[in-house]
């Protein structure tokens, strides 16, 4: 009994400490502020009057603690995006200038942490201290400041390491229809960032609250959320918080970039965060202009996307990847905003539904995507196998629908279609299992060698797991060429296609079998 | 309700023309408001209810309000009366207001700009920093 009254005298003793300490420190000053009138409030914005000095995108603070962005700053009249609950907010009510615009707290204390874009904490574990705020609209780093990207960033998936790869400071962007696992490729690429030194930051941007949940415990059960920080605006937030969310998040990735560091940022997704932003466009009564959307939508996504970049040596060399994910409509990758982003960013990884039907997990389009910086950043041993899989998996896809109508085909046809399918069964990848570099390599490079055709069809997992198992036996010097190496060596290759050779034996034919084919 | 852009400038122009000296001139208001109300030209009722907006704003900058949480005592208004005139000139009206809310000390406003030194604001701003 002694000691709970003990601790808690000693708890209240340090609160009235830091009071009268914070008391003492406190020295009043009279600084004239200027006020301002609500003079009407609607979903989500707010009209004030007076407040002549207000500028651009400066915060304004509404009675209840509730913020908000001067957005079209007119002589006579401000319209103000709100950030928080606007239901309590009454016309003649007192609005005041803050003289600063919008700014996020930023800083290592935030790792791990679930907060929303103002940075308050959403995950119940206490309030975030950090020492730094940077402001969430920042200006993207100047040409002169960025260094070409070289380093690649290993996602995990065998699919997208291989034939899409995506390097340091790249933007790729994710998209297909709802339903396709857009978001399972952005989280398996966070998971499979364990242990090497890379942070990442997951934006929801206007989710369902039980999808955003579903997503960090995913995430903390895996581990990831030692290196994460999530970042997150619920569907029923409104809207001026969803519109901040993704400048917010990328202002938390900046410090770390700054600082030297790689950083991964994934926008989940921007379709809501355009979405967003018509209907604040749409109340705040600027013209629409095609689907609606008001004639800076390109802009918002292009100043957002243009901040990721790999910094150069002498700005501390530190990266920010970006992946943002566009949800299209029955397939429709030439809509308004799709096609905007696929313009803006350095290349786009689609997911077709057909695919996903036929249970090609991850359903990714190899036709419809494309890297365009990411193949400079691809490891030489990557490098050496993935022309030839793209170019039999491009041939193999055509052939399939010949195949399909039991058509008589010649026997190369038949090597093609039977490689192509070998090919497809390597590239499917079950959800969180993200697979290492030297166990992709090798699973590539006795595909493309031809050592999985044998293998019967229904056995093709059992195989390519044991490879996989294997190759974490691939002798150290070897495993460090893959980092180094500008190119995969004879001798290396021999001794991977060895190890291979080896792991597949129990599933080749037997040799009479053979024989007769 | 929306105003069209000739309304607007037409307004403007008016308004420009009931300063005296950088301040609103009540003859001058009453004088091109009867005259306008004489004349009709098209959209007059636009023009005139933006001309009246115009005029209330500027009154509102000319006007301060002081608030106390207890009612001022006579040596306390005139001496107030005094300094704000000073400060903001002669022409300035003044609002006297009781609000037990704010505990101690006073807020004055003029137009947007607000000096507040109650004791209220100095708790909150307290209670901000812890």
């Amino acid at each position: 009994m002694n000691a709970p009254s003990t601790s808690l005298q000693s708890v209240c003793d340090r609160a009235f400490a830091d009071i009268s300490e914070a008391r003492k420190s406190f020295t009043p000053r009279l600084i004239p502020h200027e006020v301002g009138t609500i003079t009407s409030v609607a979903t989500g914005i707010a009209n004030v009057s007076g407040l002549p000095g207000a500028g651009f995108e400066e915060v304004l603070r509404f009675p209840g603690d509730v913020y908000g962005i001067a957005f079209n700053v007119d002589p006579d009249e401000i319209g103000v995006v709100l950030l928080g609950d606007y239901w309590q907010l009454h016309a003649g009510d007192e609005v005041q200038r803050r003289g600063h615009v919008m700014d996020v707290p930023v800083g290592d204390e935030l790792i791990g942490r679930v907060v929303n874009p103002l940075g308050r904490p959403l995950d119940g574990n206490g309030p975030v201290n950090t020492s730094g705020r940077l402001p969430i609209e920042r200006p993207a780093a100047p040409i002169m400041d960025r260094a070409p990207v070289t380093v690649p960033l290993q996602t995990g998936l065998t699919v997208i390491d291989a034939l899409i790869p995506i390097g340091l400071g790249q933007r790729e962007l994710i998209l297909g229809d709802r339903q396709t696992g857009k978001t399972a490729i952005a989280v398996d690429t966070i998971l499979n960032q364990r242990g090497k030194n890379l942070l990442c930051v997951y934006c929801a941007i206007g989710q369902r609250a039980s999808a955003v949940a579903k997503t960090v415990a995913n995430l903390r059960e895996k581990g990831a959320m030692d290196y994460t920080i999530v970042v997150v605006a619920e569907g029923n937030d409104p809207p001026g918080l969803t519109y901040i969310a993704p400048y917010a998040a990328t202002s938390i990735a900046e410090h770390f970039m700054e600082a030297g560091r790689d950083v991964l940022i994934v926008y989940d997704d921007l379709t809501q965060h355009a979405r967003a932003y018509r209907e604040l466009s749409l109340l705040l009564r600027r013209p629409p202009g095609r689907e609606a959307f008001p004639g800076d939508i390109f802009f918002i996504h292009s100043r957002l996307l243009e901040r990721a970049t790999h910094l150069s040596d002498e700005r501390g060399g530190g990266s920010l990847t970006a992946l943002p994910i566009i949800e299209t409509e029955a397939q429709d990758i030439a809509a308004y905003i799709p096609t905007n982003l696929i313009s803006i960013t350095d290349g786009q990884i689609y997911l077709s539904p057909s695919l996903f039907e036929l249970g090609v997990l991850p359903a990714v389009d190899v036709g419809k995507s494309v890297s365009r910086v990411g193949g400079k950043a691809q490891r030489a041993a990557y490098r050496a196998v993935a022309g030839d899989l793209k170019l039999a998996y491009a041939q193999f896809e055509e052939l399939e629908t010949f195949a399909r109508f039991g058509a008589r085909l010649d026997e190369g046809t038949r090597k093609n279609i039977e490689h192509g399918r070998r090919i497809r069964a390597c590239l499917k990848q079950p959800e969180f299992a993200p697979v290492s570099v030297p166990a992709q390599i090798a699973v590539l490079l006795a595909l493309t060698t031809g050592l999985f055709d044998p293998v019967p069809l229904d056995r093709m997992p059992e195989a390519e797991h044991a490879v996989q198992e294997a190759a974490a036996n691939t002798p150290a010097e070897v495993g460090a060429r893959f980092d180094t190496a500008a190119k995969l060596n004879d001798e290396d290759r021999k001794t991977i296609l060895e190890i291979a050779r080896k792991a597949l034996a129990p599933f080749q034919p037997k040799p009479e079998a053979k024989k007769k084919s | 309700m929306k105003i069209s852009k000739e309304a607007r400038r037409f307004a403007r122009e008016l308004f420009t023309l009931s300063l005296t000296n950088g301040r609103l001139d009540a003859g001058k208001v009453s004088d091109l408001a009867d005259q306008l109300v004489a004349e009709r030209p098209r959209g007059y009722a636009q023009i005139l209810r933006e001309y009246t907006r115009l005029a209330r704003l500027e009154l509102e900058r000319r006007h301060a309000i002081v608030d106390s949480a207890v009612p001022l005592d006579e040596a306390h208004v005139s001496s107030l009366r005094s300094d704000l005139a000073s400060k903001f000139g002669d022409d300035l009206t003044i609002e006297f207001r009781t609000n037990p809310a704010l505990i101690g000390g006073l807020r004055i406003q003029v137009g947007s700009d607000v000096w507040d030194g109650t004791v209220s604001n100095r708790l909150h701003l307290l209670s901000q920093q812890l």
